[in-house]
């Protein structure tokens, strides 16, 4: 009781941040024990990759918004043209997220990938193609999302820097004017 | 205008500043704000919206409204010291453009499912009145194609009477591969298809296989299974070939369905030779 205390103290959103961990956790841990003991390719398949896809999903849509203020998404506009869009808080409520919340987020994302990698490296080494291809489609997904935030974090830093010119400019220019207006 | 969902954290920092300073800094905002702003542009009928609703950083992108789910959100946090700029916005009928950014996670599930369904039904049931087919399947998304792909590699593994496994991972990475291999057919015939939307396109096309192999598992009559088998498959074919056709030239068109059609083809085969 006192640990979860402790630890629903230091995240801000610390239900959020269960279920960021929990999908990956399962994915790979379901992947691991029941290679190891069940030998039934078909249930191995589709329960990781099922656990996969949840993950994608809930850290594309609810804890890359909640715990990093970031969201991104790929669009077709009237010509046809594939957009990807990117979107962030403005910058106080930026500044606003729990460092915490953001270190764990950024940290699990890339742990993720690199124990797929891992396994993958382990699949190869047995020559187990199927199990090569769970390894690739969880692998695909935690590459697709990191680079999607990644890209995301990169522009709304410079959205930032560009907020930050302009409202400094607009403040001198405002303070510039109530000056001449006095005059 | 809600600023009541729960976990809405107020996008507008300029609190302190009198409404006058506001608009001067938004007047002076607004060219970059257009880049700042990730607005995203609404199905045609509402175009104006991404350009009069930069009143602010604060990201207001807008959705395409889905028939229940979102007019509630449409209506919510607009930031509150811009009330007065945000009169253009709410010109278009649609309200302000919703916040995707702080809305509850049960509008985002909503959101995807209704979309899902919606993207079902425009590419399975074909509609002889379709305006332009390229536009359907705008909002891509890959969760239908995803569930049609495993559902019909289980039945596939299910009827099988040995092989399970292979035949799973046979069926899921013939129809996985092939979707990509038919994209990039496309792409390569100097057609213009989105990656995305195509292999979007060729899975929700799979639906109707799906319930052809369903069939063939519940009964396991030859004569009936091929029966099956080849009208869903034409029903198939013909929910894939507006999209196909309208993205190539016309001269081309066989060459890009034709690849279809033969992927489509050993599936049923596959179906049917399943005992």
């Amino acid at each position: 009781m006192k640990l979860l205390q402790a630890v629903s103290e230091n995240y801000a959103n610390p239900i959020t941040c269960f279920f960021h961990v929990l999908f990956k956790a399962a994915a790979l841990a379901f992947y691991i024990l029941f290679s190891l003991f069940v030998k039934s390719f078909v249930i191995i398949f589709v329960i990781t990759v099922l656990l996969a896809a949840l993950d994608f999903w809930v850290v594309k849509n609810v804890s890359g918004r909640i715990l990093v203020g970031l969201r991104w998404w790929n669009e077709i506009d009237d010509e046809g043209n594939s957009v990807w869009k990117f979107e962030c808080l403005d910058g106080e409520s930026l500044a606003r997220m729990n460092k915490k919340d953001s270190w764990l987020f950024w940290w699990t994302l890339y742990l993720t990938a690199a124990a797929w990698i891992v396994l993958g490296i382990f699949s190869l080494i047995r020559l187990e193609a199927d199990y090569l291809l769970v390894v690739g489609v969880c692998l695909s997904l935690s590459i697709a999302n990191i680079v999607g935030f990644t890209k995301c974090n990169k522009d709304a830093k410079k959205n930032i820097q560009a907020f930050a010119q302009n409202a400094l400019a607009s403040r001198v220019t405002s303070s510039l004017q109530s000056a001449f207006g006095v005059i | 205008m809600s600023h009541n969902h729960g976990d809405t954290i107020p996008l507008h920092p300029s609190s302190a500043q009198s409404d006058m300073d506001e608009i001067e800094s938004l007047i002076h905002a607004a060219p970059s704000s257009a880049t700042v702003l990730p607005a995203r542009p609404p199905s045609p009928p509402r175009a104006s919206i991404p350009i009069s609703s930069s009143p602010a950083p604060a990201p207001v992108p807008s959705k395409p409204p889905l028939p229940a789910a979102s007019i509630p959100i449409s209506v919510s946090p607009v930031p509150p010291a811009s009330a007065s700029v945000s009169v253009p916005i709410g010109a278009d009928g649609f309200g302000p453009p919703p916040n995707t950014l702080t809305e509850p996670v049960w509008d985002t599930v909503k959101r995807d499912l209704a979309r899902i369904v919606s993207n079902l039904k425009l590419v399975v049931f074909p509609n002889p009145y379709r305006e332009d087919p390229g536009k359907a399947l705008r909002d891509w998304d890959l969760w239908g194609p995803f569930f049609f792909i495993v559902f019909l590699g289980l039945t596939l593994s299910w009827s099988a009477s040995v092989k399970k496994s292979e035949v799973f991972a046979v069926a899921f990475a013939v129809l996985a591969a092939g979707a990509i291999v038919l994209t990039l057919n496309v792409l390569l015939l100097g057609g213009h298809i989105i990656f995305f939307q195509s292999l979007s396109l060729l899975g929700y096309c799979l639906f109707p296989l799906d319930v052809g192999a369903l069939v063939c598992m519940l009964k396991n009559n030859v004569v009936l299974k091929i029966v099956v088998v080849t009208i869903t498959l034409a029903w198939s074919s013909w929910a894939a070939y507006p999209f196909m056709s309208a993205a190539v030239n016309p001269r081309r068109k066989a060459l890009a369905l034709y690849p279809v059609f033969l992927m489509y083809i050993s599936v049923g085969f596959l179906i049917i030779a399943i005992d």
